[in-house]
């Protein structure tokens, strides 16, 4: 079982967005998925229509009270279930500083599913904290959405600059860095994104365009690879999984 | 995990007009029908039959290029991809790459898919939502005809999502009681293979049932009767080449008949017997170049990636000559099989079991004195001696022992095992389990001592072949660590062998062993304790082996 995590210290960079496509593809190409939609406010939840409830809260799962396999909901598409986002998650990181090793805790919720999934997907909240630990502790990668411009790119570096500070929580965490709203109208997306790949060889070649397409999510409450998998944001997941996939 | 219910659809009216009853009374929203061209596909032990899934080539009726592999259970969608229309899937490395089909690639392992049932289907669907639109439950009607024309029974299938149960119980109560809805476990496929009188799948064990009370030679006749006919179930399958396992199970089947024959001293008609246990002997040889053959192949993947990456494809060459050795021995088999000879001992092999021909009035008396003693006596007395020879020669071996020390005691070990497989029926399965349990331990540590150094010593002979063909040095050099990494293996075996035995050779044990035969024989004898030494004695070969 892998576990991907769609990470950014910023938020609005289309973390939600890549979480529940890449899962919808990933599922989609026959691998057992899971979605744990970890941001209280449960925009992947509410694309997948599940209703952002958990009973007893991400205290009872974190405390082992109740077991993940329990509280997981079944999507509408094959091979894709959902954890789905619990109001108590906004309080997560003082649930985990209750807890024994914080830092593993995550990883050892997520290893009671261990042979039932192949991906794990955890679409987190924005920030750096003690859940954001938790997660590069139990993420094999970060999935890094990066919008061309020069604030988020910033973003991108203090997130560097945290993992090579502190190794001892990152472990063997592999940063996937993609962009993601990407406008090639724009001169200036067009002329960051060409600096940022001399800068950076290691992000992934695929990009995310910006897209009415994605924004219809919200209306129709699907993945836009299931809606309209022929549509140019859809291939964009499609070549960004393979991306992924050659990474990992 | 997910709750699924599948139902044959009952009575005069049309399954669809009914699925839409269903769907007024219960909010379902139908989703279009779709008709689809099926070709159901599994192994020929039927393996996922056995665990309840299904594998199909489904092709749309209306876009014919539209095809796909797709492998179901519980109503639930486990793999699927894209196919070229015709595909035929056969073994585990023609299936589409992912890890989805790498579960299937392990259930399958070397069998080969074969086509089991073809329907033209209808599949109408249904979901049923809950207040935000969501699926909670997934039904549908699958109605299906043979190629033929004729139609099958008509199938409600209901799957409730995962975490979505309590959502769909009063829609489940609803067709539990409906009166059109009779619960089944047969799927499509099963219904179409029963309609058209398809071949049960092979029997992965043998599955005896013999009659403690029956006499001596009706039981052993009775074994012999169902190892004949694993024999003639594989036998075509072996002749063909379908899979590999098609020639191990036949030749499991030799072996056991051999062992039984062999175990028919005093039971069987001694003439009889010596002039079988010829016949089979020979049958079983002819098969082992083979077999030796498809292990080899078998053992590849192993062998590579057991080493550096980088020897992979220094692999190659072996691959090409193992290959080619495969079907020359296989022809030679194929060739065998369809011999005078082996008509012939089949012939007389159906004649003997029936009581028929010339050996009809095959006459016990003196020469078979226990063939009308209870068979269940005579079993047990065979078992228990097997058991004190298996103990008396595994406590001969100690670190100075030669190798085919271990290699005679796995054919001791060997000679237990068919026995207790061939007449387990007659004992208390919870006993024979717990005598089953530790052998097995102990001939997996024998089989991996012997398999390792026979792979060893046929590597180190096709690297000389290969060597004096001008082989590529990197390919002598993978061999060599083909070679090395077996013997790390067969050095691992060995260490293991001590604690495995010393498993097998205790109290408890030779309690279970005991417990088993105790009460079948009318003048049991209790000729061993645990921990006492061996009283019988050995053959002068065996004492050369153990190093006494």
């Amino acid at each position: 079982m892998k576990i991907l995590a769609t990470y950014n210290i910023k938020g609005g960079v289309g973390k939600t967005a890549s979480a529940v496509n890449l899962a919808h593809v990933a599922a989609g190409r026959g691998n057992r998925v899971l979605l744990w939609d970890l941001d209280p406010q449960g925009a992947a939840t509410f694309y997948f229509r599940v209703k952002p409830k958990v009973k007893g809260g991400g205290e009872a799962l974190l405390s082992g009270r109740r077991e993940l396999g329990d509280v997981i909901k079944g999507s509408d598409y094959d091979n894709l279930d959902i954890v789905p986002a619990d109001f108590s998650y906004r309080h997560l990181d003082l649930m985990l500083d209750d807890a024994r090793k914080p830092l593993a805790r995550l990883r050892k919720v997520l290893s009671t599913v261990a042979d039932e999934y192949d991906y794990v997907f955890l679409d987190c909240a924005p920030s750096i904290s003690l859940t954001s630990e938790s997660v590069f502790r139990a993420a094999d990668a970060l999935l890094v959405p990066v919008i061309p411009t020069t604030l988020s790119i910033r973003t991108f570096d203090q997130l560097d600059r945290f993992v090579d500070e502190n190794p001892d929580i990152v472990r063997k965490l592999r940063i996937l860095g993609f962009f993601s709203m990407a406008d090639s109208r724009k001169r200036l997306h067009r002329e960051l994104m060409e600096e940022l790949r001399q800068q950076r060889p290691e992000l992934l070649p695929s990009q995310v365009p910006m897209d009415t397409d994605i924004e219809r999510m919200g209306v129709h409450r699907q993945p836009v690879t299931a809606m309209f998998p022929k549509s140019r944001p859809a291939r964009a997941y499609q070549s960004l999984w393979d991306d992924i996939l050659e990474r990992l | 995990m997910t709750e699924f219910h599948r139902f044959v659809v009952d009575g005069p009216s049309d399954p669809a007009d009914t699925l839409a009853g269903l769907a007024e009374q219960f909010h379902l929203r139908e989703n279009e029908a779709e008709e689809f061209d099926r070709r159901f596909l599994d192994t020929a032990d039927g393996r996922l039959h056995a665990e309840q899934s299904t594998l199909e080539v489904r092709s749309s009726v209306e876009f014919p290029l539209m095809c796909s592999l797709v492998w179901m259970r519980g109503g639930q969608v486990l793999a699927s991809a894209r196919v070229e229309p015709g595909a035929t899937p056969g073994l585990a490395d023609s299936l589409p790459a992912g890890p989805a089909f790498d579960r299937l690639r392990g259930l399958i392992e070397m069998r080969r898919l074969l086509p089991v049932a073809t329907v033209r289907s209808r599949l109408s669907a249904c979901s049923h939502l809950d207040s935000e639109e969501k699926t909670t439950a997934r039904v549908q009607v699958d109605v299906s005809a043979l190629p033929d024309g004729r139609p099958l029974p008509a199938l409600l299938e209901v799957r409730a999502v995962r975490g979505y149960e309590d959502e769909t119980s009063a829609l489940l109560r609803a067709m539990r009681t409906h009166e059109a809805f009779d619960p089944t476990d047969l799927s499509t496929a099963d219904l179409a293979r029963e309609m058209t009188g398809a071949a049960p799948y092979l029997p992965g064990k043998l599955s005896l049932e013999l009659d403690p009370r029956a006499t001596a030679d009706e039981v052993w006749r009775e074994v012999l009767r169902e190892l004949h006919d694993v024999m003639t179930a594989n036998f075509q399958g072996t002749v063909e080449d379908i899979d590999s396992e098609y020639l191990h199970d036949f030749r499991v089947a030799v072996r056991r008949t051999r062992s039984v024959l062999q175990e028919g001293r005093g039971v069987l008609d001694p003439a009889a017997r010596d002039h079988f246990r010829a016949g089979f002997k020979w049958l079983g040889d002819i098969t082992t170049p083979t077999r030796d053959a498809d292990v080899h192949l078998l053992d590849h993947p192993t062998m590579i990636s057991a080493l550096s990456p980088e020897y992979g494809d220094a692999l190659v060459p072996l691959h090409e000559l193992l290959l080619a050795r495969q079907r020359s021995c296989q022809a030679q088999l194929a060739q065998d099989l369809r011999s005078m000879r082996r008509a012939q001992l089949g012939a007389e092999w159906t004649e003997f079991l029936a009581g028929a021909g010339p050996w009809a009035d095959a006459a016990y008396g003196d020469d078979a004195p226990d063939a009308h003693r209870p068979a269940r006596e005579v079993a047990a007395q065979r078992i228990e001696r097997a058991h004190s020879r298996l103990v008396r020669d595994g406590r001969t071996i100690d670190d100075a022992s030669e190798p085919e020390a271990l290699h005679d005691l796995r054919k001791d070990a060997k000679r237990l095992r068919y026995l207790l497989e061939c007449f387990g029926s007659l004992f208390p399965p919870e006993e024979l389990a717990v005598a089953v349990r530790p052998l097995k331990s102990l001939q997996d540590v024998l089989g991996e001592f012997q398999d390792t150094e026979v792979q060893a010593h046929a590597l180190a002979q096709f690297g000389r072949q290969l060597d004096a063909e001008g082989a590529d040095t990197d390919t002598i050099l993978a061999m060599g660590g083909a070679i090395e990494q077996l013997s790390v293996r067969q050095a691992r075996a060995r260490r293991e062998f001590a604690s495995r035995f010393g498993s097998f050779d205790s109290p408890a044990v030779a309690g279970a062993y005991a417990s088993l035969t105790r009460g079948a024989t009318s003048k049991q004898k209790q000729k061993q304790k645990p921990g006492a030494k061996p009283k019988q004695k050995m053959t002068s070969k065996r004492k050369r082996r153990s190093g006494r």
